[in-house]
């Protein structure tokens, strides 16, 4: 196991280094550079934008560039950000890499809550009328095309119904004098998320040994509203309640735009899974023990049907940025989607860079988590 | 008394073609205790009873007509509640496929102790010695109980599913083709120590097989399957040395002994009939080589021909091979 993870992690340091070098000279290949935007300029004259070049360092050869960057990436520094000069680009990421996380791991989380039980069940139905509309809806939603279903969202829920804002963080007026900043309040958020669900799974952990399944469903619902109750409590009285509303309350609609696509996902993989599961003898065997019918279900076929789901979703927690570009676009959510699209337009490389090389990150990671994972929950995968 | 008697089994398979006329017409009885065997090609509804038995039907199957008496229940009119009570506790199954009827994710012992605290009210301790003691009887080591699918031999894993069919002690235990996936030796390793353990615990036996030396060895009586009809059925002696029907002599005359003189292997012409519209009148006709205009016309019925000996055939054959 530990000889594995060594050698998947020079594995991941190799493919990072091509994957770094790859990139930077897709970048040298774009025509242009940082300073072409201000060519319809007429208050920066040529003479100025030269200055500019040489201040960059744009002017450098490419392979000089090259080993700078690089050896500047190994000993942890990203460089600042042409347009959000001076600033560093590790301190624009920092402020908005949880911005894009808890936007798409609240998404997940929930598009495997419902996505994974509804799979689960109309494929134990399978071809009755339930089954079909559900599967249909599921195609529907996985398909849809992102900004549609954004456009559709907005139009409906923010423009005529007036319930949500149409984009952005905040509500600006708000605002104008916090307490705190809001990148604090929505650390603060985050961390009161990430504590919620670390207290769900520990209440089912709790009630686990309560024999009946009602008595135990109920005291699972209660502990997690008690929870969510004192977090509330927490928040109102810390008095940073309704700012830390006013975030939540931008947030849902991108949040409902990426769980109704990845739930259509979740529920469709999910559904396939579970039909070739019913097909192995071992789930004949399982009915003819006498188990009842849910047993047979959640136990025998779900349980080995939930493997390609897993990894699926590691996986996705991998592609977040990228695929945040469209939504965080849709919905203006200042993520690292929306950053990177932005740094590309206007050829600030280091930013771009440094998003990308987040994206890399985490891509890797996934993958040797997937990978681990899936030696936790199938017996047959040994390292 | 009979343990299960079966009267008049029709199932159908529905289809986009028409329905699939599987399993029509079949009776058979078993006392307690007793070992029988159904035979017949790949195809002939064997399989189908067995899992009629059980009501483990897939769900384009519809029993259309007969009864299953099992100590004196008739199982085709049970609840599916009642049904789960039955299944495993009273008649339990080995599976064609052992090999794959084991999850892959769960440790092996614990599939059985899943089994036995599903019907008898015990302990985890108490399943776990109970399947210990059913792993020795196998001839498997009880360390074995605590590894997974995947850590067994295709031999071992066999052993093991007959070990879990025994585990709630049940009156019958169908085994169907319990050994066609294992080298000869350990087939018959494996034949044997079931039919002493059957022997000890008086559990009737039905196996299913397309091997009829298989069945030979180890049934008390046989039954010989063709079209989804039982064809003949009588004692394994008599359908070994006087078979009547003329399904059973070709059956008999394709496989090769080792006694007597050498001789052709006989084939039968033509092949097993669709089932979606089955030959009129015998189903065997097309291909027998006594078939007459009778025999086209109307469907002969299972008749007693010797004390035991059940034949369907309008013109049962008596002569001795």
């Amino acid at each position: 196991m530990l000889r594995f993870v060594g050698g998947r992690l020079v594995q991941i340091a190799i493919t990072f280094f091509l994957f770094l070098t790859v990139v930077f000279f897709l970048f040298q290949a774009m025509p242009g550079d940082y300073t072409k935007q201000f060519i319809m300029n007429p208050r920066i004259p040529p003479a100025a934008r030269e200055a500019l070049k040489v201040r960059l360092g744009l002017t450098d050869s490419v392979w000089g560039q090259y080993v700078n960057y690089v050896r500047n990436v190994f000993t942890g520094n990203l460089g600042l950000s042409f347009e959000h000069y001076p600033r560093e680009v590790w301190d624009v990421i920092k402020e908005r890499l949880p911005r894009t996380a808890i936007l798409f791991l609240v998404a997940s989380v929930m598009a495997f809550v419902w996505g994974f039980p509804l799979g689960r069940y109309i494929a134990w139905k399978r071809g009755q009328t339930l089954d079909y509309t559900i599967t249909v809806a599921g195609v529907l939603f996985y398909t849809i095309f992102t900004p549609l279903l954004a456009l559709m969202l907005l139009f409906v829920f923010a423009n005529q119904l007036g319930w949500f804002r149409t984009g952005g963080f905040l509500t600006p007026r708000l605002w104008l004098t916090p307490p705190s900043s809001p990148q604090s309040i929505f650390i603060w958020l985050a961390a009161t998320l990430a504590g919620l669900g670390t207290w769900a799974v520990l209440a089912r952990f709790a009630t686990r040994r309560i024999g009946h399944p009602r008595p135990r469903r109920l005291a699972q619902r209660g502990l997690v509203v008690v929870g969510v109750g004192l977090a509330g409590l927490g928040w109102w009285a810390s008095g940073l309640g309704p700012f830390a509303w006013d975030i939540v309350w931008h947030m849902f609609l991108p949040v409902l735009a990426v769980t109704l696509i990845a739930f259509g996902g979740d529920m469709l993989l999910m559904r396939d899974s579970m039909l070739e599961v019913i097909r192995e003898d071992y789930i004949t065997t399982a009915k003819a023990k006498g188990l009842p019918d849910k047993v047979v279900r959640d136990r025998h076929a779900a349980r080995t049907a939930l493997l390609p789901l897993v990894t699926s979703f590691t996986l996705s927690i991998g592609f977040v940025v990228s695929g945040g570009i469209v939504t965080e676009t849709m919905f203006s959510w200042k993520g690292m989607g929306l950053t990177y699209l932005n740094a590309l337009l206007i050829q600030d490389y280091p930013m771009a860079m440094g998003c990308l090389i987040f994206t890399g990150i985490l891509v890797l990671v996934a993958h040797l988590v997937a990978d681990l994972l899936y030696a936790v929950l199938d017996p047959r995968i040994v390292y | 008394m009979a343990l299960l008697t079966v009267q008049d089994l029709t199932m159908h398979y529905r289809t986009k073609l028409g329905g699939v006329h599987a399993v029509d017409g079949v009776s058979f009885a078993m006392a307690e205790g007793e070992a029988i065997g159904l035979v017949g090609e790949s195809g002939c509804g064997k399989t189908s009873v067995a899992m009629a038995l059980l009501r483990l039907l897939p769900d384009n199957a519809q029993i259309l007509g007969g009864e299953i008496l099992f100590e004196g229940r008739d199982l085709v009119k049970l609840s599916e509640h009642e049904m789960r009570k039955v299944r495993w506790r009273s008649i339990s199954m080995v599976f064609q496929a052992a090999m794959n009827s084991l999850n892959p994710v769960y440790r092996v012992g614990q599939q059985i102790i899943e089994a036995i605290q599903q019907h008898l009210s015990v302990s985890e301790r108490e399943a776990r010695s109970r399947v210990a003691e059913h792993y020795n009887l196998v001839g498997l080591d009880p360390k074995l109980m605590d590894r997974y699918p995947h850590e067994y031999s295709g031999g071992m894993k066999q052993r093991a599913v007959i070990a879990m069919a025994l585990a709630c002690s049940p009156k019958l235990i169908i085994a169907d083709e319990p050994t066609t996936a294992l080298d000869v030796i350990v087939q018959d390793r494996i034949l044997r120590r079931i039919n002493e353990v059957r022997a000890e615990f008086n559990m009737a036996m039905m196996y299913i097989s397309h091997d009829i030396a298989v069945i030979a060895e180890v049934a008390e009586r046989i039954g010989v399957m063709y079209a989804g009809w039982i064809v003949e059925m009588a004692d394994t002696v008599s359908v070994f040395k006087h078979p009547a029907h003329p399904y059973t002599i070709a059956l008999m005359s394709a496989f090769p002994s080792i006694k007597g003189d050498k001789r052709v292997l006989a084939q039968l012409p033509g092949e097993p009939p669709n089932l979606l519209a089955p030959p009129s009148g015998c189903r065997f006709h097309p291909r027998c080589p006594h078939a007459t205009a009778e025999c086209v016309d109307e469907a002969p019925r299972l008749e007693e021909i010797d004390k035991g000996h059940f034949v369907s055939c309008w013109h049962p054959q008596r002569r001795s091979q």
